[in-house]
Protein backbone atom coordinates (compact mmCIF):
# COMPACT_ATOMS: atom_id res chain seq x y z
CA UNK A 1 0.00 0.00 0.00
CA UNK A 2 1.54 3.30 -1.01
CA UNK A 3 1.94 6.20 1.37
CA UNK A 4 -0.96 8.13 -0.11
CA UNK A 5 -3.43 5.26 0.27
CA UNK A 6 -2.25 4.66 3.80
CA UNK A 7 -2.68 8.31 4.73
CA UNK A 8 -6.12 8.48 3.18
CA UNK A 9 -7.14 5.39 5.10
CA UNK A 10 -5.85 6.92 8.32
CA UNK A 11 -7.84 10.06 7.53
CA UNK A 12 -11.02 8.09 6.90
CA UNK A 13 -10.54 6.02 10.03
CA UNK A 14 -9.86 9.06 12.16
CA UNK A 15 -12.91 10.88 10.84
CA UNK A 16 -15.03 7.79 11.49
CA UNK A 17 -13.61 7.58 15.00
CA UNK A 18 -14.43 11.21 15.72
CA UNK A 19 -17.99 10.64 14.53
CA UNK A 20 -18.37 7.41 16.50
CA UNK A 21 -17.05 8.96 19.71
CA UNK A 22 -19.39 11.89 19.30
CA UNK A 23 -16.72 14.55 18.91
CA UNK A 24 -18.29 15.49 15.60
CA UNK A 25 -21.75 15.08 14.14
CA UNK A 26 -23.34 15.37 10.68
CA UNK A 27 -22.85 19.12 10.61
CA UNK A 28 -19.10 18.62 10.18
CA UNK A 29 -19.83 16.74 6.98
CA UNK A 30 -21.87 19.74 5.81
CA UNK A 31 -18.76 21.84 6.29
CA UNK A 32 -16.68 19.41 4.25
CA UNK A 33 -19.22 19.68 1.43
CA UNK A 34 -18.59 23.42 1.32
CA UNK A 35 -14.91 22.81 0.60
CA UNK A 36 -14.07 22.69 -3.09
CA UNK A 37 -11.56 23.92 -5.66
CA UNK A 38 -12.64 27.52 -5.04
CA UNK A 39 -12.16 27.24 -1.28
CA UNK A 40 -9.77 24.33 -0.79
CA UNK A 41 -8.95 25.25 2.80
CA UNK A 42 -12.44 26.13 3.94
CA UNK A 43 -12.75 23.62 6.76
CA UNK A 44 -9.33 24.36 8.21
CA UNK A 45 -10.01 28.10 8.00
CA UNK A 46 -13.34 27.89 9.75
CA UNK A 47 -11.95 25.58 12.41
CA UNK A 48 -9.11 28.04 12.94
CA UNK A 49 -11.64 30.81 13.56
CA UNK A 50 -13.45 28.41 15.87
CA UNK A 51 -10.27 27.82 17.89
CA UNK A 52 -9.61 31.55 18.26
CA UNK A 53 -13.19 32.40 19.16
CA UNK A 54 -13.51 29.48 21.56
CA UNK A 55 -10.43 30.44 23.50
CA UNK A 56 -11.71 34.00 23.84
CA UNK A 57 -15.14 32.81 24.93
CA UNK A 58 -13.73 30.39 27.50
CA UNK A 59 -11.58 33.15 28.96
CA UNK A 60 -14.53 35.53 28.99
CA UNK A 61 -16.64 32.97 30.81
CA UNK A 62 -13.90 32.45 33.39
CA UNK A 63 -13.56 36.20 33.87
CA UNK A 64 -17.30 36.66 34.28
CA UNK A 65 -17.44 33.87 36.87
CA UNK A 66 -14.63 35.45 38.86
CA UNK A 67 -16.47 38.72 39.43
CA UNK A 68 -17.51 39.54 43.00
CA UNK A 69 -21.07 39.77 41.81
CA UNK A 70 -21.48 37.33 38.96
CA UNK A 71 -23.57 38.53 36.05
CA UNK A 72 -25.09 35.24 34.93
CA UNK A 73 -26.70 36.88 31.95
CA UNK A 74 -23.24 37.82 30.73
CA UNK A 75 -21.97 34.28 31.26
CA UNK A 76 -25.04 32.99 29.43
CA UNK A 77 -24.32 35.29 26.49
CA UNK A 78 -20.87 33.73 26.10
CA UNK A 79 -22.34 30.23 26.40
CA UNK A 80 -24.91 31.18 23.80
CA UNK A 81 -22.22 32.16 21.35
CA UNK A 82 -20.19 29.06 22.09
CA UNK A 83 -23.17 26.82 21.55
CA UNK A 84 -23.89 28.57 18.27
CA UNK A 85 -20.39 28.14 16.93
CA UNK A 86 -19.93 24.56 18.15
CA UNK A 87 -23.30 23.54 16.72
CA UNK A 88 -22.35 25.17 13.43
CA UNK A 89 -19.13 23.23 13.01
CA UNK A 90 -20.60 19.99 14.30
CA UNK A 91 -18.70 19.85 17.60
CA UNK A 92 -21.32 17.74 19.31
CA UNK A 93 -19.78 17.07 22.71
CA UNK A 94 -18.83 20.71 23.19
CA UNK A 95 -22.30 21.76 22.08
CA UNK A 96 -23.97 19.44 24.56
CA UNK A 97 -21.88 20.79 27.41
CA UNK A 98 -23.03 24.28 26.46
CA UNK A 99 -26.61 23.11 26.88
CA UNK A 100 -25.75 21.86 30.37
CA UNK A 101 -23.89 25.08 31.12
CA UNK A 102 -26.86 27.18 30.18
CA UNK A 103 -29.05 25.35 32.69
CA UNK A 104 -26.57 26.25 35.43
CA UNK A 105 -26.59 29.89 34.30
CA UNK A 106 -30.37 29.95 34.48
CA UNK A 107 -30.27 28.41 37.94
CA UNK A 108 -27.59 30.99 38.80
CA UNK A 109 -25.52 28.28 40.41
CA UNK A 110 -21.93 29.53 40.60
CA UNK A 111 -20.44 26.23 41.73
CA UNK A 112 -22.09 24.29 38.92
CA UNK A 113 -21.07 26.91 36.39
CA UNK A 114 -17.45 26.73 37.48
CA UNK A 115 -17.51 22.95 37.34
CA UNK A 116 -19.13 23.00 33.93
CA UNK A 117 -16.60 25.49 32.59
CA UNK A 118 -13.83 23.16 33.66
CA UNK A 119 -15.50 20.27 31.78
CA UNK A 120 -16.02 22.52 28.79
CA UNK A 121 -12.37 23.57 28.67
CA UNK A 122 -11.32 19.96 28.86
CA UNK A 123 -13.73 18.78 26.17
CA UNK A 124 -12.71 21.66 23.94
CA UNK A 125 -9.00 20.83 24.29
CA UNK A 126 -9.70 17.19 23.41
CA UNK A 127 -11.55 18.29 20.30
CA UNK A 128 -8.79 20.71 19.36
CA UNK A 129 -6.18 17.96 19.55
CA UNK A 130 -8.31 15.62 17.47
CA UNK A 131 -8.96 18.19 14.76
CA UNK A 132 -5.33 19.28 14.65
CA UNK A 133 -4.37 15.65 14.07
CA UNK A 134 -6.94 15.43 11.27
CA UNK A 135 -5.57 18.53 9.58
CA UNK A 136 -2.03 17.23 9.95
CA UNK A 137 -3.06 14.11 8.03
CA UNK A 138 -4.59 16.32 5.36
CA UNK A 139 -1.37 18.27 5.03
CA UNK A 140 0.56 15.04 4.64
CA UNK A 141 -1.88 13.86 1.99
CA UNK A 142 -1.45 17.10 0.08
CA UNK A 143 2.31 16.80 0.35
CA UNK A 144 2.14 13.22 -0.92
CA UNK A 145 0.33 14.39 -4.07
CA UNK A 146 3.16 16.68 -5.09
CA UNK B 1 -3.64 0.78 -9.05
CA UNK B 2 -4.94 4.21 -8.03
CA UNK B 3 -5.85 5.28 -4.53
CA UNK B 4 -9.51 4.78 -3.71
CA UNK B 5 -10.64 8.35 -3.48
CA UNK B 6 -13.46 8.43 -0.99
CA UNK B 7 -16.05 11.05 -1.80
CA UNK B 8 -15.83 12.20 1.78
CA UNK B 9 -12.12 12.91 1.53
CA UNK B 10 -11.68 16.65 1.18
CA UNK B 11 -8.74 17.98 -0.79
CA UNK B 12 -10.71 18.84 -3.92
CA UNK B 13 -9.44 15.69 -5.52
CA UNK B 14 -12.35 15.58 -7.91
CA UNK B 15 -10.01 16.72 -10.63
CA UNK B 16 -7.70 13.77 -10.18
CA UNK B 17 -8.27 10.06 -9.87
CA UNK B 18 -12.03 9.76 -9.99
CA UNK B 19 -12.29 6.19 -8.83
CA UNK B 20 -15.28 5.98 -6.49
CA UNK B 21 -15.73 9.76 -6.66
CA UNK B 22 -19.45 10.27 -6.30
CA UNK B 23 -20.09 13.41 -8.33
CA UNK B 24 -23.85 13.08 -8.00
CA UNK B 25 -23.44 14.37 -4.47
CA UNK B 26 -21.64 17.35 -5.89
CA UNK B 27 -24.51 18.33 -8.20
CA UNK B 28 -25.16 21.50 -6.33
CA UNK B 29 -28.58 23.12 -6.17
CA UNK B 30 -28.36 26.73 -7.30
CA UNK B 31 -30.69 29.71 -7.22
CA UNK B 32 -32.33 30.72 -10.52
CA UNK B 33 -32.58 34.49 -10.12
CA UNK B 34 -30.05 36.93 -8.75
CA UNK B 35 -30.46 36.61 -5.01
CA UNK B 36 -28.62 38.52 -2.32
CA UNK B 37 -28.31 37.86 1.37
CA UNK B 38 -27.01 39.52 4.51
CA UNK B 39 -25.80 37.57 7.52
CA UNK B 40 -25.86 39.42 10.83
CA UNK B 41 -23.94 37.58 13.54
CA UNK B 42 -21.41 38.54 16.21
CA UNK B 43 -19.64 35.18 15.90
CA UNK B 44 -16.98 34.69 13.22
CA UNK B 45 -17.62 30.99 12.87
CA UNK B 46 -21.32 31.43 12.18
CA UNK B 47 -20.70 34.32 9.80
CA UNK B 48 -18.20 32.23 7.84
CA UNK B 49 -20.35 29.12 7.65
CA UNK B 50 -23.66 30.79 6.87
CA UNK B 51 -22.02 32.95 4.21
CA UNK B 52 -20.33 29.94 2.60
CA UNK B 53 -23.53 27.92 2.61
CA UNK B 54 -25.55 30.66 0.93
CA UNK B 55 -22.81 31.38 -1.60
CA UNK B 56 -22.64 27.69 -2.49
CA UNK B 57 -26.19 28.10 -3.79
CA UNK B 58 -25.25 31.11 -5.86
CA UNK B 59 -26.60 33.68 -3.42
CA UNK B 60 -24.48 36.84 -3.29
CA UNK B 61 -23.85 37.12 0.42
CA UNK B 62 -22.38 39.69 2.79
CA UNK B 63 -21.87 39.44 6.52
CA UNK B 64 -21.78 42.01 9.31
CA UNK B 65 -21.11 41.73 13.01
CA UNK B 66 -23.74 43.98 14.52
CA UNK B 67 -27.37 44.97 14.11
CA UNK B 68 -26.19 48.57 13.85
CA UNK B 69 -23.98 47.72 10.87
CA UNK B 70 -26.87 45.92 9.18
CA UNK B 71 -29.18 48.90 9.67
CA UNK B 72 -26.51 51.27 8.36
CA UNK B 73 -25.97 49.12 5.27
CA UNK B 74 -29.66 49.10 4.44
CA UNK B 75 -30.06 52.76 5.23
CA UNK B 76 -27.34 53.44 2.66
CA UNK B 77 -29.50 51.79 0.02
CA UNK B 78 -28.39 48.16 -0.02
CA UNK B 79 -31.19 45.68 -0.56
CA UNK B 80 -31.20 41.99 0.18
CA UNK B 81 -33.50 39.12 -0.76
CA UNK B 82 -32.75 37.44 2.55
CA UNK B 83 -31.44 38.67 5.90
CA UNK B 84 -30.39 36.20 8.58
CA UNK B 85 -30.14 37.74 12.04
CA UNK B 86 -28.80 36.17 15.20
CA UNK B 87 -30.99 36.67 18.29
CA UNK B 88 -28.28 37.67 20.76
CA UNK B 89 -26.08 40.24 19.11
CA UNK B 90 -23.46 42.30 20.95
CA UNK B 91 -25.38 45.57 21.13
CA UNK B 92 -28.80 46.02 19.58
CA UNK B 93 -30.39 42.57 19.63
CA UNK B 94 -31.85 40.58 16.73
CA UNK B 95 -35.50 41.56 17.08
CA UNK B 96 -34.66 45.25 17.50
CA UNK B 97 -32.52 45.01 14.37
CA UNK B 98 -35.38 43.38 12.46
CA UNK B 99 -37.75 46.07 13.69
CA UNK B 100 -35.51 48.86 12.44
CA UNK B 101 -34.98 47.14 9.12
CA UNK B 102 -38.72 46.75 8.63
CA UNK B 103 -39.27 50.37 9.67
CA UNK B 104 -37.09 51.38 6.72
CA UNK B 105 -39.47 49.59 4.42
CA UNK B 106 -37.26 46.62 3.59
CA UNK B 107 -39.22 43.80 1.98
CA UNK B 108 -36.48 41.21 2.52
CA UNK B 109 -37.25 37.81 3.91
CA UNK B 110 -35.96 37.95 7.48
CA UNK B 111 -34.87 34.77 9.20
CA UNK B 112 -34.19 34.97 12.92
CA UNK B 113 -31.61 32.45 14.10
CA UNK B 114 -30.37 31.48 17.55
CA UNK B 115 -28.17 29.07 19.45
CA UNK B 116 -30.92 28.11 21.92
CA UNK B 117 -34.46 27.98 20.63
CA UNK B 118 -36.81 29.79 22.98
CA UNK B 119 -40.50 30.47 22.42
CA UNK B 120 -40.37 33.94 23.93
CA UNK B 121 -37.49 34.84 21.62
CA UNK B 122 -39.47 33.44 18.71
CA UNK B 123 -42.48 35.58 19.58
CA UNK B 124 -40.32 38.66 19.99
CA UNK B 125 -38.59 38.11 16.64
CA UNK B 126 -41.78 37.42 14.72
CA UNK B 127 -43.51 40.42 16.29
CA UNK B 128 -40.53 42.49 15.17
CA UNK B 129 -41.10 41.47 11.58
CA UNK B 130 -39.10 38.30 11.07
CA UNK B 131 -40.68 35.68 8.83
CA UNK B 132 -39.21 32.72 10.56
CA UNK B 133 -37.08 31.72 13.57
CA UNK B 134 -34.80 28.71 13.77
CA UNK B 135 -32.08 27.16 15.87
CA UNK B 136 -28.51 26.90 14.55
CA UNK B 137 -26.98 25.38 12.54
CA UNK B 138 -28.28 26.83 9.30
CA UNK B 139 -28.86 23.80 7.10
CA UNK B 140 -29.61 23.04 3.44
CA UNK B 141 -33.04 21.80 4.58
CA UNK B 142 -33.81 25.33 5.75
CA UNK B 143 -32.06 27.28 3.00
CA UNK B 144 -33.17 25.45 -0.12
CA UNK B 145 -36.93 25.97 0.41
CA UNK B 146 -36.29 29.64 1.15
CA UNK B 147 -34.31 30.04 -2.05
CA UNK B 148 -37.05 28.27 -4.02
CA UNK B 149 -39.59 30.65 -2.52
CA UNK B 150 -37.50 33.70 -3.36
CA UNK B 151 -36.85 32.45 -6.88
CA UNK B 152 -40.61 32.35 -7.58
Amino acid sequence: MDVMTQLQRQWREHTAYLRKEGYLDDQFEQLQKLQDENSPDFVAEVVSIFFDDSEKLLNNMAGALEQKVVDFKQVDAHVHQFKGSSASIGAMRVKNLCIEFRNHCEAQSLEECVRCLRKLRYEYSLLKNQLEYLFKLEQQIRAAVV
Amino acid sequence: MGAAVDHVTPMGMSGGSAEGNDKSEGQRFSCKSKLTALVVDNGGVCRAIQTALLRSYGVETEAVETGEAAVELIASGATFSLIIIEMLLSFMNGPETAKQIRAMGAQSKILGITAFFDERDQQEFLAAGADNFIEKPLSPEIVIPIINELDN
